[in-house]
C-alpha cells in the first residue's frame, strides 16, 4: 500500500477560498471614515474660499460630529483586532506597501486636526468653557488666527482618508470584486455624499442647505457614475472580473445593492433633493436620512460580497 | 391651478386613480408572475421577528414553518419590497401635491388618541382577517379579480360587503 500525502492550498480556513475575517465592524469603520473625509473636507474648503460667515454648519457645527466619528471608527477596527493588546504596533511601524499602514497613520494625522479644528470653535458653542492653563489660550489664540492654514492639511487628508477607506479594499489582489481602481474615488465620492447630508441635516440656513444640497446632488451623480463603471469596467474584464460582478447583477446581493443602495440610498434622494431646489417642500431628513442609509448598506454590500468574490483556479 | 395642485387639497381622480391601479397590477404580474399584496409584507415582518427572538417557537409553529426556509430570509419576498415602493411613491406623491404633514385624520367629534386606537384595532382585525382569508384586499380580492379567481370576488364581496355594513356603528370615528 502506498501512502501519500496532499498538500493543498486550498483550505486554508477563513481566507481560502472565501475570506471570512471582516464583520460589522469594518463597513461601519468605512462609513464614519467616509463621513469624516466630506465633512472635514468641506469644512476646509468653505474655509480656504473664506466663507466661514456663510457656511456656519459646514465650517463650524458638523465639523464637531468628525472626532466622535473618527475615534468611534477606530474603535471599531480596535474591535476587529484579532490580538487587540498589539494595536500600537501599527505606529511602530512605516511600510510603504501596507494600505493598513497608511491608513493607520492617516487616521494618526488627521485626527488631532479634527480636534484642533474643532476646539477653535469650542468657546463658541460653550462660552463658559474654560482651558485652564494660559498657554492654551494662546494656542487657541493662534489657531483660530490661522484656521485657513489648518484647513489646507485638512482637505488634503480628507481626500486621502476618503479615498484610503475604499483603496483598503481595492488593495486585496486576491478579491476580484474589490480589485478595481474605482473603489477609491467611489469611497471618496460616497463619503462627500454622506457628509454633505449629515451637514444638511445639521444646517438650519436655508442658503446653506442649498448650496450642499446641489453638491450632494453632484456627489451622488458622480457616484452613481462611477458604479455604471465599475460594473462595465468588470464586465469588461476577464472571466474572474465578470464572476465576481456577477455577484451584484444577477448573484446573490443583486436586490439589497439595487434596491437599498441604488434606489433607495441614491436615486430616491437625488429625486428627492431635485424637488426640494425646485421648490417643493420636503422634510431634510428623509433624503438625508436615506443618503446615510445607502452609505451605510453600500459599505456592508462591498465588504461582505468581496470577501465572498475570488480567483478561480 | 398649480396653486390649487400644491396646497394639499388636490386629489386624483377616482376612476382615473383605479385604472391607473389596474395597470400597476397588469405590470406587476407580466414582471414578477404575481399580482400585488400588502398583508403579505407585515407577514413577512412577523415571521422574520418571531423567527429571530425565538426561533424554536417559529420552527414548530404551523403558521410561521410554512414562511420559513433555511436558505431564505422571509423578507426575501417580492411583497416586501413593494411595501417599500408603495412608502416610496406614497411620499412623493404627497410631496408633489403638498400634502406632507405628520396628522391625524379624524371627525370633530372625537380626539386623536380615540382616533389612533380604532385604527390600531382596525387594522389587528384586518391582519389576522387577511391571514384567515389567505390575502387581503390587495393580495387576495385585487390581484384574484385580476385572474377572475371566484375567492377573489367573494374576498371582494366579502371586504366591501362587512365594511358597508360596519361602517353604520362606527361612523362617528368619521363624521
Amino acid at each position: 500500500m502506498r501512502e501519500e500525502l496532499f498538500v493543498s492550498g486550498r483550505n486554508i480556513p477563513n481566507i481560502d477560498p472565501y475570506l471570512n475575517i471582516w464583520h460589522w465592524q469594518i463597513p461601519i469603520y468605512l462609513f464614519l471614515g467616509g463621513l469624516a473625509a466630506g465633512i472635514l473636507f468641506l469644512a476646509g474648503i468653505y474655509t480656504i474660499l473664506g466663507k466661514e460667515k456663510e457656511m456656519q454648519a459646514t465650517v463650524k457645527w458638523a465639523p464637531f460630529i468628525v472626532p466622535f466619528a473618527l475615534i468611534f471608527g477606530l474603535f471599531m477596527l480596535f474591535l476587529d483586532l484579532k490580538h487587540k493588546l498589539y494595536f500600537w504596533q501599527l505606529y511602530t511601524t512605516i511600510r510603504l506597501q501596507s494600505p493598513m499602514g497608511w491608513g493607520a497613520w492617516v487616521l494618526m494625522i488627521i485626527t488631532p486636526i479634527s480636534l484642533l479644528w474643532s476646539a477653535t470653535y469650542l468657546r463658541e458653542v460653550f462660552p463658559k468653557w474654560d482651558w485652564k492653563f494660559k498657554f492654551l489660550y494662546t494656542f487657541e489664540a493662534w489657531a483660530i488666527k490661522n484656521r485657513k492654514l489648518i484647513a489646507w492639511p485638512m482637505v488634503i487628508y480628507a481626500v486621502i482618508l476618503g479615498i484610503y477607506t475604499g483603496i483598503l479594499l481595492s488593495a486585496f489582489n486576491a478579491r476580484p470584486l474589490w480589485n478595481t481602481a474605482l473603489l477609491g474615488p467611489l469611497f471618496l465620492v460616497s463619503g462627500m455624499s454622506t457628509g454633505a447630508a449629515t451637514i444638511m441635516l445639521i444646517s438650519k440656513n436655508h442658503e446653506e442647505k442649498k448650496i450642499i444640497g446641489r453638491l450632494d446632488l453632484l456627489f451622488i451623480i458622480i457616484e452613481l457614475f462611477f458604479i455604471t463603471h465599475m460594473i462595465m469596467g468588470s464586465l469588461a474584464g476577464s472571466q474572474v472580473q465578470i464572476d465576481a460582478i456577477s455577484i451584484l447583477i444577477g448573484g446573490q446581493f443583486t436586490v439589497s445593492f439595487w434596491v437599498f443602495v441604488v434606489l433607495l440610498g441614491l436615486v430616491f434622494p437625488a429625486v428627492l433633493e431635485t424637488m426640494e431646489l425646485m421648490g417643493f417642500r420636503i422634510p431634510t431628513i428623509i433624503p438625508v436620512l436615506l443618503v446615510l442609509f445607502g452609505g451605510l448598506i453600500f459599505r456592508f454590500i462591498m465588504v461582505e460580497a468581496g470577501q465572498i468574490t475570488r480567483y478561480l483556479y | 391651478m398649480e396653486k390649487l395642485k400644491r396646497d394639499g387639497s388636490f386629489y386624483i381622480n377616482p376612476y382615473l386613480g383605479g385604472v391607473i391601479l389596474g395597470l400597476v397590477l397588469f405590470s406587476t404580474y407580466y414582471i414578477t408572475g404575481r399580482g400585488l399584496g400588502a398583508s403579505g409584507a407585515v407577514k413577512s415582518s412577523v415571521v422574520t421577528v418571531v423567527d429571530a427572538v425565538a426561533p424554536m417557537h417559529a420552527e414548530q409553529g404551523k403558521y410561521y414553518s410554512k414562511f420559513l426556509s433555511a436558505d431564505s430570509s422571509p423578507m426575501n419576498n417580492w411583497l416586501v419590497f413593494e411595501v417599500l415602493g408603495v412608502l416610496a411613491g406614497g411620499f412623493l406623491s404627497g410631496a408633489i401635491y403638498g400634502r406632507l404633514k405628520i396628522k391625524v385624520e379624524h371627525s370633530p367629534k372625537i380626539t386623536s388618541k380615540t382616533r389612533l386606537i380604532a385604527a390600531l384595532a382596525g387594522g389587528i382585525l384586518f391582519g389576522v382577517g387577511s391571514q384567515f382569508a389567505r390575502g387581503c384586499t390587495s393580495g387576495a380580492a385585487l390581484s384574484g379579480m385580476a385572474v377572475l379567481s371566484a375567492s377573489g370576488i367573494i374576498t371582494m364581496i366579502a371586504i366591501f360587503g362587512s365594511a358597508y355594513l360596519f361602517s353604520w356603528f362606527f361612523k362617528k370615528l368619521w363624521i
